[in-house]
């Protein structure tokens, strides 16, 4: 198959519950190998946004192509092609990591290792344990791997770092990191800023329903200096977090 | 379609693992079903012979007397001790014995004009008087046996009893069609329902419809594991009547799968109308113990439905569990072929169609 460089093409798509508009026309494209974060408060339809794209939710209007498939017609093709984490993650009870990867590969017709998975997401000695009785960094690593075992395109993660401690967070970026230097697209919605300045190539900041800026963090930083905006305060030269990574260390807790 | 086949057959293995790793649920649909067969199995497994606790106080020595007694030692029914007037007083007023029987002083003595007139004097405890009438009765017969040796009257009239061959039914016969038919209710509306609802709300299910797998899979496969253990239970629930309590079952294993098969497709319905239609444990709970609790006394699945006013018999005639217990119980204790529940089956499968259509209207994969 010829790769297509453009990997999700969105074009203008909306979507209504009942008399809410929740997305008033989204449009963006994610280029091959690329980190694209989505940010925006909470409602401002990122979630919804990324479910129509998964094929998850009915799209009102408007387009949207997978690796050149498109998912209103054929959600089915795009699910084999992507990797998907919700937000709240839960899996089966009673079956333990290893038997739950197994289950996801054979849902997508890949006989897959499962330790293998679990070596890429630090996660090898957790192999017997189930789902529940991981930590919250744990659990979305975990999350993370089960987006792995059809070898996506492109994986979406929506929140992935959301109540993690900071030592949980930058090891999930050093995932994401990973996920992307083997070529797989990734497209990841937070809350955090410094998290979409250190891992997104492009950021698409969204507010009620719309993208009201989309390009590379430096060029929206740029844009906004050149706006006129002055800092409250002269620029630090370390954040609060780094005060706390350099007192507790970078070594995961869980 | 064949890689279809192979998600869903990983899909209901996964099930059946989850399902054996879930200990109330095993609890419910496996060991209480059997529990119950062993518990009911063994408070009537006895043959009846000395299930009636007589005392005998013997007062006269003559012949007649003594056989009398013995008479009443050999009649399989009694356990006979016995004890002086008193003690035996005492033993019935604390319900040890059923009956207390007093052979008088003058029992069989000769006197002036022959054989004197006596009079065999029992006593029974009036809070059992079905035993102590039972009891009466056969000593009764005893007695007239003596009248009639006595007085050489020729025997006018006379009771003879031919034995005919049956089945020797016993309660475990009745009872075990029934917990099966139980136990695949339970089965097809809880233990789905509540599985079913644990993924929706937990988000497991959101998880999987990421996936290509179609969700309609899912349900599938939820369908096949209750279709297996259920089966599964069947054999069992059979093996432990027949090997362990003397059951009969005069039909084919095969019917009785087949019926039980088409009672499990009718539950699941049920269950998949309320896992669907729920949105929580706390909505589905109350909608299922309606529907299955008046089920559990009305079906007739512990005792028959004979005692029952008229109309409720009309009335729980159409319940599925009805349909499911009676096809079931026909087909182990009848020995009848699946042409003979024809009426069972189709009123089984026509609760299927029911609750069939409406988990197709109410079902909310969220």
């Amino acid at each position: 198959m010829a790769k297509v460089k453009t990997v999700l093409k969105v074009k203008n798509i909306k979507k209504a519950y009942g008399d809410f508009q929740a997305v008033k026309g989204v449009s963006f494209e994610v280029a091959r190998g690329e980190v694209f974060g989505i940010l925006g408060p909470n409602g401002a339809g990122k979630t919804t946004t990324l479910e129509m794209i998964e094929g998850m939710r009915s799209i009102d209007s408007g387009s949207v192509m997978v690796d050149g498939i498109n998912v209103a017609e054929e959600p089915y093709k795009v699910k084999e092609r992507i990797g998907v984490q919700l937000q709240s993650s839960s899996f089966f009870t009673n079956l333990n990591l290893v038997e739950l990867l197994k289950l996801f590969g054979d849902l997508y017709h890949e006989s897959i290792h499962p330790m293998h998975l679990l070596r890429e997401v630090n996660l090898e000695e957790k192999a017997k344990s189930k789902a529940k009785d991981l930590s919250g960094g744990q659990r979305q690593r975990f999350s993370i791997a089960t987006t792995l075992v059809n070898q996506p395109v492109v994986v979406f993660l929506d929140e992935p770092t959301t109540g993690l401690d900071p030592q949980a967070r930058r090891n999930l970026w050093d995932l994401v990191k990973q996920i992307q230097s083997n070529g797989t697209t990734v497209v990841i919605t937070t809350h955090y800023m410094e998290e979409a300045e250190v891992l997104c190539d492009r950021i698409a900041i969204m507010d009620d329903g719309k993208i009201v800026a989309l390009d590379t963090p430096a060029k929206l930083i740029d844009q906004l200096l050149k706006r006129g905006f002055k800092p409250r305060k002269s620029i630090a030269k370390a954040t609060l977090e780094d005060v706390f990574i350099d007192l507790t260390g970078k070594e995961l807790r869980d | 379609m064949k890689r279809n086949l192979q998600a869903l057959k990983s899909l209901t293995a996964a099930s059946i693992k989850m399902y054996f790793r879930n200990v109330s649920a095993v609890f419910f649909t496996m060991v209480i079903p059997i529990l119950l067969v062993v518990i009911f199995g063994v408070l009537n497994s006895g043959d009846g012979s000395g299930s009636i606790h007589i005392a005998v106080t013997n007062k006269s020595n003559t012949e007649v007397a003594k056989s009398f007694d013995t008479t009443l030692k050999s009649i399989k029914t009694f356990k006979v001790d016995t004890l002086s007037e008193s003690e035996a007083r005492d033993k019935l007023g604390k319900g040890k014995i059923d009956l207390q029987v007093i052979i008088p002083a003058d029992f069989g003595a000769t006197g002036a004009a022959g054989l004197q007139p006596g009079t065999v004097q029992a006593y029974y405890n009036q809070g059992k008087p079905q035993t102590g009438q039972t009891a009466g009765l056969i000593i009764n017969q005893v007695v007239s046996q003596f009248n009639a040796k006595v007085t050489n009257a020729p025997q006018i009239y006379a009771f003879k009893s031919t034995a005919v061959k049956t089945n020797n039914l016993g309660y475990i016969d009745y009872l075990l069609p029934g917990i099966i038919a139980l136990t695949i209710m339970q089965l097809g509306i809880f233990s789905v329902a509540f599985a079913f609802i644990s993924f929706k709300t937990s988000g497991a299910l959101r998880r999987l419809q990421a996936t290509p797998l179609h969700p309609i899979n899912f349900l599938i496969a939820q369908g096949a594991t209750r279709v297996l253990i259920g089966m599964g239970q069947v054999i069992i629930l059979l093996g432990i009547g027949i090997y362990g309590f003397n059951m009969h079952l005069i039909g084919s294993l095969f019917n009785m799968l087949i019926m039980a098969f088409i009672g499990t497709l009718t539950f699941l319905a049920f269950g998949f109308a309320i896992a669907g239609w729920a949105k929580d444990e706390n909505q589905a709970a109350p909608v299922a113990n309606l529907i299955t609790f008046p089920m559990l006394f009305l079906s007739g699945a512990f005792f028959p439905r004979d005692a029952f006013p008229t109309y409720l018999q009309k009335i729980t005639d159409y319940m599925p569990l009805t349909f499911l217990s009676d096809g079931l119980r026909r087909i182990a204790n009848e020995g009848v072929g699946l042409w003979a529940v024809s009426g069972d089956i189709l009123g089984l499968l026509i609760w299927a169609l029911i609750s069939g259509v409406i988990a197709i209207r109410v079902f909310k994969w969220e």
